[in-house]
């Protein structure tokens, strides 16, 4: 990673925040770039960047997974952003919190693999060319149950470190913050790049 | 392999290796500090929760297992300051009862010191860093100074929650928090935004890179990071520590000799080192190392409101507190203290944030709670005590790490006492939220936090690795300090008792020096 002094307003916290910071010490208000290019995760999609660590049928898994979990995290680029952090040293994934045993690739990979594999044995498709009542229906299932047909991470963790990838890129930035009409308020601003 | 000398090595850089460092530098005494993560500083503490996933550990992995497993990743640290960079600074002070939980109860063990004894410890540190309260409607307080800032501001949920109380009989008192509420010893006050999880950048917060770390430099103290210490070297019948052995940000292999250490690293870390520092484990006559380790039982109480709650403002540990459960009471059926951290400051994700208050929800239907959530949830957090048991044990395995040094495995699961006590919380939650007029009210699962034991102290070199000053009975100049000497673990989050004893610690080892120094 790396740390690029970047002197910026925070539009949000108005004049005693600016104010503060002057008074404060003089501090500057840092962003990073984590290496995704200068592009968000949302602009890695739309101008098609290549994938560094899943192929392309994982990679339309997580989209129409993450699509299903929260509406709106494929434009918002889950599938660049969850990439991107696994090709990284130092993933900043919520994984991280899970004490999870082993490789976080393929937790992704053998978890993606085992979604289409349900799908498939399910509607003889997988999950991405299922229709959206059915991945709702095999979402509901793994979030509570591991189904007879799953073999990968648990079920029930899978579904909750992606959905918390999904909500991690669609509301945890300043813009997601927006959408819920509720003031980021930064001290130091994140750059959008991830 | 490079080797250098100092008077006194400190492991870890976070809350007791940074005021241990002050103190003894301040002292005249030649410190180096060896600091397993990166260097951090204030500009380094980025207001996102996703970022401020860099400050969590990412040292040699640790297995966990047991009914209930210890969490690692979440309330650890990994880098300058370790953990208490990025820690709530709710600072309490441990009860007299937490002390003498053996003696009293017939259950759990005793401290090999009173709470009188480390009252006058609390009360420098509170000096030295500020903390805001108010030490009178705090009624549950035990005896101590003042505290030298006014409270901390209420917002919206904390007023209707605390509405809940007072219906209830229950009193609440504003929470002791190391934040300033006014400007302090040169620090800021706080802006009440909501982003202590994230590390607090214009030092409002106490944490090691404000206050402790700064005064440890300027009397001379050396840090060095990326170096992981994997053993303290001893003379070759183990009863004197020579030194420690780390790797460095190359993977070189490093001695430094010094007259005194101390191992202030994270809580898992400070078995790990000992237990491969020689067959059966450095300074394990007792052969209690690695055991009682601990954590607290907690859960969040989640209630909707019709009311505007703002619960983006504020601080993440809360506004107000209430330890009208504290007291151990064997007629309650269990023995064990609990105490509620009200109104949390809360960002959408996360693993405590708003979306995962109802983790079963997906689809539309979350993007419809969030919402409505972001404008009207309240919350407070229950802390339970779980109590030591010899069976909640760290032990190395097969695997290695890097360097060829045996990794940890830690089991643990809690007790009936730890489990009445939880459940009697969640009941006495949602009674409350019920009562402030929640439209919607749900308990989140149940968890653990804090890291504790593992390391313990006591009177006996039979049944304890240290003495009250954290140094080890059977390697006089090996120090321990942390949240790893606790013998009980209260219901208090530790970073205050932990700075306490860590000064007490310091003190001791300067009135000692000539002795330990040879």
């Amino acid at each position: 990673m790396n740390d690029e002094p970047h002197h910026r307003d925070t539009p949000s916290a108005g004049k005693t925040r600016r104010e503060f910071f002057v008074e404060g010490g003089g501090l500057v208000v840092f962003a990073l770039s984590a290496g995704c290019g200068e592009l968000t995760p949302k602009q890695a999609r739309e101008r098609g960047v290549a994938f560094k660590v899943l192929n392309e049928k994982e990679g339309r898994a997580l989209e129409a997974l993450g699509d299903t979990l929260l509406p709106g995290a494929a434009a918002a680029g889950i599938t660049h952003y969850v990439d991107h952090q696994l090709a990284s040293a130092t993933p900043l994934l919520i994984l991280k919190y899970m004490d999870y045993p082993a490789s976080f690739l393929d937790f992704y990979k053998q978890g993606l693999a085992a979604l289409d594999r349900l799908a498939h044995a399910r509607y003889g498709r997988v999950f991405s060319e299922i229709s959206a009542a059915q991945r709702t229906d095999l979402v509901r299932e793994i979030s509570q149950n591991v189904p007879a047909e799953w073999s990968g991470p648990p079920a029930p963790l899978f579904y909750f470190v992606t959905r918390n990838d999904a909500v991690d890129v669609f509301y945890g930035t300043q813009e997601g913050f927006a959408k819920l009409d509720i003031p980021y308020m930064p001290h130091i601003a994140p750059k959008e790049p991830w | 392999m490079a080797t250098r000398s100092v008077e006194a090595v400190i492991v870890g850089s976070g809350a007791a290796g940074s005021l241990i460092a002050a103190k003894l530098s301040q002292a005249g005494r030649q410190v180096l500090i060896l600091e397993a993560g990166p260097e951090r500083s204030a500009s380094s503490l980025i207001s996102s929760q996703i970022w401020a996933r860099r400050l969590k550990w990412a040292g040699p992995p640790i297995e966990t297992g047991g009914k209930d497993p210890l969490s690692v990743g979440f309330g650890s640290g990994w880098g300058t300051g370790g953990a208490a960079v990025h820690h709530y600074a709710c600072w309490f002070r441990l009860h007299p009862e937490d002390f003498e939980m053996q003696s009293r109860f017939g259950k759990g063990l005793d401290w090999p010191m009173s709470y009188a004894d480390l009252r006058p410890y609390y009360d420098q540190v509170q000096r030295e860093v500020g903390i805001a309260g108010d030490a009178a409607q705090e009624v549950w307080r035990p005896d101590g100074e003042p505290y030298p800032m006014p409270p901390l501001p209420l917002f919206s949920q904390g007023r209707l929650i605390a509405r809940g109380f007072e219906k209830l009989g229950l009193r609440t008192s504003p929470l002791p928090m190391a934040i300033n509420s006014v400007p302090y010893n040169g620090r800021p006050a706080c802006i009440f935004d909501g982003w202590c999880d994230a590390g607090c950048p214009i030092n409002a917060l106490v944490n090691p890179l404000v206050v402790y770390l700064p005064q440890a430099r300027r009397a001379g103290a050396e840090i060095v990071h990326n170096s992981a210490v994997t053993r303290v070297l001893t003379s070759p019948n183990g009863d004197r520590a020579t030194g420690v052995e780390y790797f460095d940000a190359q993977g070189r292999r490093q001695v430094v000799d010094a007259r005194v250490v101390i191992l202030a690293a994270y809580a898992f870390e400070i078995p790990r080192i000992l237990l491969n520092s020689r067959n059966g484990g450095l300074a394990n006559s007792s052969g209690t190392l690695g055991r009682y380790m601990m954590a607290h039982t907690t859960s969040n109480i989640y209630g909707l409101f019709k009311e505007e709650t703002e619960n983006h403002l504020g601080m993440t540990g809360g506004q107000l507190l209430s330890q009208e459960s504290y007291a151990k009471t064997p007629a309650k059926g269990y023995v064990a203290s609990s105490q509620w951290l009200i109104g949390n400051a809360l960002k959408p994700n996360d693993l405590l944030g708003i979306g995962n208050t109802r983790p079963d929800l997906f689809g539309e239907p979350l993007h419809a709670f969030l919402r409505t959530a972001a404008h009207h949830l309240a919350t407070m957090t229950f802390v339970g005590e779980g109590l030591p048991d010899p069976d909640n044990r760290l032990v190395l395995t097969e695997k290695k790490d890097r360097h060829g040094f045996g990794l940890a495995r830690v089991t643990h699961q809690f007790g009936p006492d730890g489990l009445k006590c939880w459940a009697a919380g969640i009941a006495e939650g949602k009674a409350v939220f019920q009562a402030s007029g929640a439209y919607e009210v749900w308990a989140g699962g149940r968890a653990q936090m804090h890291t504790l034991g593992g390391a313990i102290m006591g009177m006996s070199p039979r049944t304890s690795v240290t003495n009250s000053y954290g140094q080890t009975h059977d390697v006089p100049n090996l120090f321990l300090a942390g949240s790893s000497l606790f013998p009980t673990a209260g219901a208090v989050n530790p970073t205050f008792t932990l700075s306490a004893l860590a000064l007490r610690s310091a003190q001791q080892i300067l009135r000692s020096w000539p002795s330990l120094s040879i």
